[in-house]
């Protein structure tokens, strides 16, 4: 859509929409990507370098296109392009998809009632990452490459990753938005091999830092200290011992804790999976329409939320891709299932199905990762609640036997999300209340709901971080998503560790 | 020029297209390399035995990388596929990038092509032209008469045309790849108990859309569903037959954590230059890369213009050495194999075992209790130095009893080293080969398949998490 002078102005985006009403469709609407830039660059071992692919260590990418989406029939028919030529046949076909659809259709589709909104939401930034010269960034990647290069560090690897989308949306309903959302997800990676022969890895992916999250967020000190302490972790863990096989008390810090609860509670209530709509690639969930209000979910220091509106996280976007503004809804409450990650279409749905309104309207989480994909129940920040069991060495006194995990190195879940499988960077053990050595290759795995329900410590405010997810897989056709999980500390006891 | 991807005239378009980048780029005094990749996709998706979404796209990226010295910088776009200007504009935004970039410790070798190499060997123009009415009369024929109130339909049936080119400074050469493909997912699961069974084809040609092998696996995995017993096996080692889902993913991971000299040199791979030449698996346990086999949508030159040739991975069981790209090649000195291809084109091949279905498997007397698992869902890679990898079973797992019956044994766990599984595990392998789709689920249209044989049997694996239910 590189040729501006053929884009269509709001009116020209709403005529079409009005042609598809009077072409008999229930309801339409188009999102206009007229920006949708990424931007990476990569040093490893002192070279701008790609070291995943051996490509060039620069690489920006930008995309433009709009992709339309309406109702005929009670079925979706969807259809996109990056070609400003042809937006009509787009238009046109998203139509003629929805008719065909409409051949089969079981449940009708009914869009929840929304409040018509017109809207703009603007990611903070301070600092536009795509503003910064590029010999600014490389300075500072070699800056920090220097701290990272020592005894025992056998592979570096710092990655700036950067997105900038500007969005524009107009459905049959009036609703009319515009979205600019800037990311930015910088990290490092220090590798070794370890006495044992195994390849060691300490990483350093940001929490949120601030207020805002451009190139701000690259202090140099912070940034330099960090990568001391994983070059110091990194040395410890080639010479540590395996992690037992024995079942503990596990502490997971907020930087493994995020992924616990994107795998186990976020995945499991997005209420398209609930309802069947993920079955053929990304899987279904546990969780039954009758479990709302009635399952016991974890214990009761769990307490979990879909919040939409925290400040300064990828989760947080003013408006979801159906027009719904943020929303922050209980997931669970003190241990009991009561809510799902939910839109328009599958609240309505899963009421119908289950006979009483479980859900008052949408949860705002209905999102697409690009113009040329459709809106699917996405994570927004599922957030754990911070609890009252003080902070971290309150958590380590109060254990007998366990083990602190710390940074995500694999994930393997059930297709139903009812049981997963974590291998993490590093543990400390903890004996009689103390933090003991580091172990390497630690891993835990369990039963979902056993799992949540020996959550027996929750960490206070002070241990709460805000992490980021850039990378969130769904879908098909697949789609990436960013997101964000607000977590403390947590602890669960009689856990199963070890590889 | 018609504008139709599906024009015999697309090449030319692509070439003169890609030359004009080319000579821009020569005028400006740059090296550059050029990559288009033009996809017309669509999927019908189904979900609760309806149409959950039915759609279609029409996208074009272009991939444009500089090179200078010992600089280079890549840039990508969607583009129109007819707006040159700002076509140029991509090369531009790469050679204004070019200076800020630093040097790097080694020399990047510029792809020359010295012919051009047109390949259209997978590309199909009755799939090219399939329309959704046909993709709906292929799955209301592949499922007839086997959804319920409680048994739903999902799934996905995905196809579209792929076109590819790539080009560069060096010379005015092309090297220009275009297929067709298409991937079924049909999925039946009950809402009630929450068990779930498939059934799954890859093909690039409409011929061998097959609905009735489909049919027939689902309709005998729903009869099983509905009259077996589910069980939840206890803890501890299994006679296990693989399906040929299960057996590409172990190994697409095989290939991943062995074979691929990256991963080497990043210190990942569960095998060393120490390992060449040795037996490190069974010798059931032959792996190919072969540029003949048409059915994993192979490019016969890759984009260095080196011709490919087959070349065995694992010969009976013995290492042979590491893929090597150019890149790592430029970067550690090592000779490049001809592998810088966007999929690669493995095969795991057959063995002697007279079986096509695990319907007919399961018909044969069996001498000890086999658990079934025909897919592993959400693969993990815990020890990539060990090659220690976990993974759940899904769709449709069976306990084949000894005695004749069959039980539905809930999902379970295996979390288990690739040179065990490949190694002291192995022991028998199908005779018949499927491929199986491994085409980027979340990146732009790129087929490829893993061709593998549909069963393979391995002695005394442990399950490590057995669930409790469906």
């Amino acid at each position: 859509m590189s040729n501006t002078d053929r884009v269509p102005t709001p009116n020209q985006w709403k005529e079409h929409i009005k042609r598809l009403t009077a072409g008999g469709a229930s309801y339409a609407d188009v999102r206009y990507y007229s920006e949708d830039l990424s931007g990476n660059i990569s040093l490893h071992n002192g070279n701008l370098v790609n070291p995943y692919s051996g490509g060039s260590g620069i690489a920006q990418q930008s995309e433009s296109g709009y992709g339309v989406r309406c109702l005929y029939g009670g079925a979706w028919g969807f259809a996109a392009s990056s070609d400003p030529a042809q937006i009509t046949a787009t238009f046109d076909r998203a139509l003629d998809n929805a008719k065909t659809a409409a051949g089969r259709v079981s449940f009708p589709i009914r869009l929840a009632d929304k409040e018509v909104l017109s809207g703009e939401f603007v990611s903070p930034c301070a600092r536009d990452p795509f503003d910064v010269p590029i010999e600014e960034q490389i300075a500072f990647l070699n800056g920090l490459d220097a701290v990272l290069n020592q005894t025992g560090v056998a592979q570096r690897a710092i990655n700036l990753s950067a997105t900038r989308t500007k969005i524009e949306y107009y459905d049959s309903e009036g609703a009319e938005i515009r979205k600019q959302i800037i990311n930015f997800f910088p990290s490092m990676t220090v590798m070794g091999r370890g006495t044992s022969g195994d390849m060691q890895r300490r990483t350093y992916k940001p929490p949120r830092l601030g207020e805002s999250r451009g190139w701000e967020i690259m202090d140099p000190e912070h940034w330099h200290t960090e990568g001391e302490r994983l070059v110091r972790e990194l040395n410890e863990l080639l010479v540590a011992p395996a992690c037992p096989v024995d079942t503990r008390s596990v502490i997971i810090l907020p930087d493994m804790m995020f992924l616990q609860v994107h795998e186990t509670i976020g995945h499991a209530l997005e209420l398209d999976r609930i309802l069947g709509y993920e079955l053929s690639f990304a899987g279904g969930s546990f969780v039954r329409l009758e479990d709302f209000g009635n399952l016991q979910y974890g214990s009761t220091r769990l307490t979990a939320r879909a919040d939409a509106t925290v400040p300064n996280s990828p989760g947080s976007f003013g408006y979801d891709d159906d027009g719904v503004a943020a929303q922050n809804r209980l997931l669970i409450d003190r241990g009991t299932l009561v809510g799902a990650i939910s839109s328009r279409q599958t609240v309505t749905e899963a009421n119908a199905k289950a006979g009483r309104d479980i859900f008052a309207g949408s949860g705002g989480a209905n999102r697409a990762c690009a113009f040329n994909r459709t809106p699917i129940e996405r994570m927004t920040n599922i957030n754990i609640d911070p609890g009252n069991d003080g902070n971290l060495d309150d958590i380590i006194a109060d254990t007998e036997r366990g083990i602190i995990v710390s940074g995500d190195r694999s994930w393997s879940i059930g297709s139903n999300r009812e049981q997963f499988h974590f291998a993490t960077e590093i543990a400390w053990l903890v004996e009689d209340g103390k933090r003991c050595g580091v172990v390497r290759n630690p891993s835990y795995q369990g039963m979902t709901l056993d799992f949540y329900r020996s959550l027996t410590a929750v960490g206070d405010a002070s241990t709460w971080e805000v992490h980021y997810v850039p990378n969130c897989g769904k879908g098909a056709p697949g789609q990436i998503m960013q997101l964000g999980h607000g977590i403390p500390v947590c602890r669960f006891d009689n856990v199963k560790v070890g590889e | 020029m018609t504008r139709n991807i599906r024009s015999k005239n697309s090449p030319v378009f692509v070439f003169d297209t890609l030359n004009q980048l080319r000579e821009h780029a020569l005028t400006r005094g740059v090296r550059a390399t050029f990559s288009w990749q033009r996809e017309d996709s669509r999927l019908v998706r189904y979900a609760n035995s309806a149409i959950s979404l039915n759609t279609t796209e029409d996208v074009t990226r272009l991939y444009v990388t500089a090179l200078e010295a010992r600089r280079s910088v890549s840039t990508s776009a969607v583009i129109d596929p007819y707006d040159v200007p700002a076509m140029l504009r991509i090369v531009d935004r790469a050679i204004e990038m070019l200076p800020h970039a630093s040097e790097i410790h080694y020399a990047r070798t510029m792809p020359c092509l010295s012919e051009d190499t047109y390949t259209e060997a997978n590309f199909d123009p009755e799939l090219a032209t399939i329309d959704g009415a046909e993709i709906t009369a292929f799955v209301e024929r592949a499922t007839r008469g086997l959804e319920t109130d409680d048994i739903m339909l999902s799934g996905n049936f995905s196809t579209g045309v792929c076109e590819r080119a790539e080009m560069s400074t060096a010379s005015p050469h092309i090297n220009y790849w275009r297929g067709t493909d298409a991937g079924i997912t049909l999925v039946l699961s009950s809402l009630k108990d929450k068990w779930e069974i498939n059934a799954e084809q890859f093909v690039w040609r409409r011929a061998d859309l097959d609905p009735e092998s489909i049919y027939e696996r689902l309709a005998w995995m729903r009869e099983q569903y509905l009259t077996r017993p589910g069980v939840r096996l206890p803890l501890g080692a299994y006679s296990i037959v693989l399906g040929n889902a299960a057996l590409s993913e172990y190994a697409f991971f095989l290939s991943y954590l062995s074979a691929s000299g990256r991963m080497e040199k990043l210190g990942y791979s569960m095998l060393s230059t120490d390992d060449v030449g040795k037996q490190v698996l069974s010798p059931l346990c032959t792996m190919v890369e072969d540029p003949a086999l048409l059915a994993t949508f192979p490019v016969p030159v890759d984009s260095y213009g080196r011709h490919r040739e087959r070349r065995a991975i694992f010969d009976r069981g013995v290492f042979t050495g590491f893929i090597r790209e150019q890149s790592e090649a430029d970067e550690y000195g090592e000779i490049p194999t001809g592998h810088d291809v966007t999929q690669l084109s493995l095969a795991l091949l057959p063995g002697d075992r007279d079986v096509r279905t695990i319907q007919e498997f399961a018909a044969l007397p069996r001498d000890r209790d086999i658990l079934y698992i025909p897919y592993l869902h959400y693969v993990g890679l815990v020890n990539p130095s060990a090659g220690l990898i976990t993974g759940t079973s899904r769709f449709g797992a069976l306990f084949l009893k000894q005695d004749g019956s069959i039980e539905l044994p809930y999902n379970v766990r295996l979390t288990l080293s690739l040179r065990d599984l490949f190694g002291k595990h192995l022991s028998w392998l199908s005779a018949y080969s499927e491929p199986y789709g491994s085409s980027s689920s979340y990146g732009a249209r790129n087929p490829g398949t893993v061709l593998v044989p549909v069963l393979g049997g391995f002695e005394d694996v442990e399950i490590e998490i057995s669930n409790e239910s469906f």
